[in-house]
């Protein structure tokens, strides 16, 4: 299969055809009569003609329509805006997770949301860039909304190997001085990481004026603990191994990791950060309905 | 519950049982098997798994340890249970913790007197008494019962001080009596049952019957709703604790016994020889040739003879023996000594009268010899005319009047002849007069109101019955011979192939129509023709009443004329006398009574009994007479009651074994299961002695122990899910 079909399911992608990719805020001003865009001429479509009010803007009138009727009318056109959608994949080694009850490991479920929101914004003309990383960045694809730009997203995200361990914090801080342009910053990672840190490095990109979009990708494993042996967990990112029996520390860990991904929304709902967790065995249309819906 | 207490027990009753407590660690190895046997995984959330490994070590050892050991005791407790129920079958009891309550039944009959060796089966069942005591481990607690006729109880109270017991199991003493199983398991029964409610720290019960399982007293001859009550009873002590049966009998007894001893002459009187006949019975499985038998009178020998004995029969010896003074004599029958010594002697109290005193009453006086009511009873009752007091029989007559005149104690019996009616106040007087053992003899005649006699001696003054028979409306007899029932009575007995004697033919031409109420003990002695009861008797008070339908002289009968009339009437005197030489002689555990006529108030009884020093006995006094009554006659033997001062009277009694206790057979563990106590839960061990002559202590669990385990092993077992559960071990 090739790496295109791979990633861009069309049974997936022909279902999210009607969704519209928004920006929930304004990235580059959206609101006619309050913003003025500064990428006007540029992707914007004529929709229909409205006859003309005190205060609008004359530049759009239509002389052509007043010509031949004698009367003023305005052009209209689609509320559409130029939009930079930064993807940022994790490809640290503790993406490679794969349990039995999910197809896909986080890392190839990641691959495969980056992609399918890659080929959305590229529909619909505007930019899409890519960033893989784990306690470095690893690759940078400046965003473009050309169609062809993705086949190159896909062949830096088939080039990553996750071997390495993850800085998230450090890597956001970085990121957020390269990304000049404001625009969507989608986060695809499993968060293993220190907490503090990690909200330090998003807080940057807020500070940046980006909508950042945190998809916490984790195994259902990871969520449930659903083992019943004793078992020997080898530590991925060189932590230790340990062997223990599941079953007696299930309501431990579950706690421990319970509390984890309570700092972790904490954080993003003070930063006014869309927080959404992931399961890799979830349908990857529910996961990009949820993450979608709300800028429609 | 402690397993490790278990343990010894265990150990001690099979090794290899105690193998199978090795399977208690299961749970441990598979544990450390599992710990060296795990899969690998790669896990990505190592950092959240390793802080709740920090923070839960402690917590999940504690729990893993806690299930490790529900696990554990989870099997030993349904090894134990299982190995319970084996022991329990084989007839082995272990013992468990927890405190006991022991009841130890020693059987006190006599049989427990056999002695093959050095100890009897009564020191044997005492010794194991004792080491049951000592074997019981701090809090146990004991009673002890007496299995005898009646049985009793020696230490009510379940006690902790085990050297009171032993002082108590030590001063027990081997009874006369036979055993009584239905009457014990009752009296345990109450035993158990108080222990249990008012002693609540008591786990478990046990009763250990000690007994030589003799087949007459283990074998109740019950029916109807008495067995049927016993096996209830049986079955409920059965349930309320556990019940363990120590044979300390020997399988092939063999013994002899003097079972009865009696006179031939019911009315001894000094320098006449009388006879006595003894029977001799070999209750063994060996003939006994030469067996001597010795006749002892006040303990000196006055007789010998020897007999032979084959298995299982009896032979009768006869004796002739004289009493040269009157008073109460002590009269012993000796058989050679055996194993079992109890049941070789039999003694007779004979009391021997210088005369037996007679009054007759006269309720139709005459001038004319031989025309009064009585004429012809006294000379029948003296027929050689005698008036000196060297006379057997002193026979007086006199008239009504001298019924409150005469103080009747005086007399040994008094015949009431065509007396008319009675007075209540009469007969106050006659029934105090049998009260006391006094005896009487009514004949009825012209004259007799019937309805009088039914209401003043009948059951019409509510005072108990005098009259053995309601009397009727007199009636013409019909012709006929008279009807002697089959000669069963003792009064007609001696007339048995001796029609000569013109019983039968006795002619009666009139009698009253005599009616014995349902139910009555009263015994028909003589009927007439038309099957009407010519003669009827039975006991009222110590006494006897005889009631003759007919009259003392000719007016309704030709009777007093025909050759058996003198016969008739010293039987009748014979038997009712006779009622008093029974009174002496009872079998051991029947009480002793006499009564004595003192005009003094404050008399004092004094009695020796067999093998024990002179006790004194308060006397019960009403108008003339002082009454002796003493119910503690555990020991066979002669009693020797001595009255006064003021007054100086002597009686003796004797006292004997009933020896259905003597013969040894004992009954199996088969028929005691089956015959016995069918479904009644019991253990039953014969082989109570230990190979190195020591006993082992047999401590019982009850039977439902292993059921207990294995409850105990259901609740472990919900333990160890909900705890498997709680702390997370449960698959979700």
């Amino acid at each position: 299969m090739e790496s295109s079909q791979k990633y861009l399911d069309p049974k997936i992608l022909a279902r999210l055809e009607g969704l519209r990719l928004r920006a929930r805020r304004v990235v580059e001003g959206y609101v006619s009569g309050v913003h003025r865009s500064p990428y006007h001429g540029f992707s914007i479509e004529f929709a229909e003609h409205r006859e003309y009010a005190p205060g609008d803007d004359l530049r759009y009138l239509d002389w052509k329509v007043f010509g031949r009727t004698d009367r003023y009318y305005l052009k209209q056109f689609e509320e559409e805006t130029n939009l930079i959608c930064y993807l940022v994949l994790d490809t640290s080694e503790s993406m490679r997770y794969r349990s039995s009850a999910a197809a896909m490991s986080k890392l190839e479920y990641a691959q495969c949301t980056a992609a399918a929101l890659a080929y959305l914004v590229l529909q619909q003309q505007d930019s899409v860039g890519l960033v893989t990383f784990d306690q470095e960045i690893r690759a940078l694809v400046r965003p473009a909304s050309s169609p062809s730009h993705i086949q190159q997203l896909i062949h830096v995200m088939d080039e990553s190997a996750p071997e390495r361990k993850t800085d998230s914090g450090a890597i956001f801080h970085d990121l957020a001085e390269r990304f000049k342009k404001r625009g969507i910053v989608v986060i695809l990672s499993d968060l293993f990481d220190d907490v503090a840190k990690m909200m330090t490095g998003l807080k940057h990109f807020r500070h940046r004026r980006h909508d950042v979009i945190l998809l916490h990708v984790l195994d259902p494993a990871e969520l449930d603990f659903p083992f019943r042996q004793i078992t020997m967990f080898k530590g991925l990112e060189q932590l230790p191994e340990v062997v223990v029996d599941p079953r007696a520390l299930r309501r431990a860990y579950l706690k421990e990791f319970g509390a984890y991904v309570h700092r972790l929304q904490q954080g993003c709902r003070m930063q006014q950060i869309d927080y959404s967790q992931v399961r890799t065995d979830q349908s990857l249309e529910v996961v990009l309905s949820t993450c979608l819906a709300p800028r429609m | 519950m402690q397993p490790a207490a278990f343990i010894p027990v265990f150990a001690q009753a099979s090794p290899w049982m105690f193998g199978w407590l090795a399977a208690a660690a299961a749970p441990i190895l598979i544990h450390l098997w599992s710990r060296q046997k795990y899969r690998e995984m790669s896990w990505a959330a190592m950092e959240y798994l390793l802080a709740a490994v920090r923070r839960s070590r402690r917590r999940v050892r504690l729990e893993q340890w806690l299930l490790l050991a529900i696990r554990t005791l989870l099997i030993i407790l349904v090894v134990l249970a299982v190995v319970q129920s084996l022991l329990q079958h084989v007839g082995f009891t272990p013992t468990t913790s927890g405190r006991t309550h022991r009841v130890l039944v020693v059987d006190a009959s006599y049989s427990m007197g056999y002695k093959p060796e050095e100890k009897s089966r009564f020191d044997q069942a005492r010794q194991l008494a004792r080491q049951i005591v000592e074997g019981g481990r701090q809090g146990d607690a004991c009673t002890l019962v007496v299995m005898a006729s009646p049985p009793r109880v020696v230490v009510g109270k379940p006690a902790l001080d085990a050297d009171e017991l032993l002082e108590e199991i030590d001063q027990l003493r081997l009874g006369h009596t036979s055993a009584n199983l239905p009457a014990t398991v009752e009296l345990v029964g109450q035993v158990v049952q108080a222990a249990r409610r008012e002693d609540s720290h008591l786990d478990r019960h046990e009763v250990y019957f000690l007994t030589d399982l003799g087949r007459i007293g283990w074998r109740p001859l019950l029916d109807g709703p008495a067995a049927a009550a016993f096996q209830k009873r049986s079955r409920d002590l059965a349930q309320a604790a556990a019940l363990m049966v120590i044979d300390v009998g020997q399988p092939a007894a063999e013994n002899i016994a003097v079972t009865d001893l009696r006179s031939l002459d019911p009315l001894p009187t000094p320098g006449r020889r009388i006879g006595l006949e003894a029977t001799l019975e070999n209750f063994g499985r060996q003939p006994q040739t030469g067996q001597t038998v010795e006749l002892l009178v006040d303990g000196r020998s006055v007789d010998q003879q020897r007999v032979e004995l084959q298995p299982g029969g009896r032979a009768s010896v006869s004796f002739l023996c004289r009493f040269d003074m009157p008073g109460d004599h002590a009269v012993e029958v000796r058989a050679a000594g055996d194993a079992l010594d109890v049941d070789n002697h039999r003694w007779m109290a004979a009391p021997v009268r210088r005369s037996i005193r007679v009054l007759c009453i006269d309720g139709r006086p005459s001038g004319e010899p031989f025309r009064g009511a009585t004429d012809w009873l006294v000379y029948a009752l003296n027929p050689q005319d005698r008036r000196d007091e060297q006379a057997p029989i002193g026979a007086e007559a006199a008239p009504e009047s001298a019924l409150l005149e005469r103080d009747l104690g005086r007399y040994d019996c008094v015949f009431l002849c065509s007396v008319a009616q009675f007075t209540a106040h009469e007969a106050a007087v006659l029934r105090g007069y049998l009260d006391h053992g006094g005896n009487l003899v009514l004949f009825l005649g012209e004259g007799v109101l019937a309805d009088r006699y039914n209401r003043e001696l009948g059951d019409g003054a509510g005072q108990g019955l005098l009259l053995p028979a309601r009397l009727g409306p007199t009636v013409d007899a019909s012709p006929g011979r008279l009807d002697p029932l089959g000669y069963r009575h003792p009064i007609v007995e001696p007339f048995r192939g001796r029609e000569q004697a013109g019983l039968l033919t006795t002619p009666v031409e009139k009698y009253c129509k005599l009616h014995v109420p349902d139910g009555s003990k009263a015994q028909v002695v003589l009927a007439t023709a038309a099957g009407d009861p010519l003669v009827v008797e039975h006991t009222a008070g110590r006494g006897r009443v005889v009631l003759v339908a007919t009259s003392a002289d000719t007016s309704w009968t030709l009777m007093p004329v025909w050759p058996s009339f003198v016969p008739v009437v010293q039987e009748l005197l014979a038997y009712c006398v006779g009622g008093a030489f029974q009174q002496r002689n009872v079998e051991v555990g029947q009480p002793l009574e006499t009564s004595i006529v003192t005009p003094a108030a404050d008399v004092a009884a004094t009695l020796r009994a067999p093998g024990e020093a002179s006790r004194q006995v308060p006397l019960r006094t009403d108008g003339d007479y002082a009454t002796f009554h003493y119910d503690e006659t555990v020991a066979s033997g002669i009693y020797t009651a001595e009255f006064g001062p003021p007054i100086d009277q002597q009686r003796r009694f004797a006292a004997n074994v009933d020896t259905v206790e003597s013969d040894l057979t004992q009954l199996s563990e088969d028929q005691l299961r089956h015959e016995v106590w069918p479904g009644v839960a019991f253990q039953h061990r014969t082989s109570w002695q230990s190979a190195d002559g020591g006993m082992t202590a047999p401590i019982l669990r009850p039977p439902r122990l292993h059921l207990d385990l294995l409850y105990l092993a259901l609740a472990m077992l919900f333990m160890e899910t909900f705890l498997a559960w709680r702390f997370g071990h449960h698959t979700t």
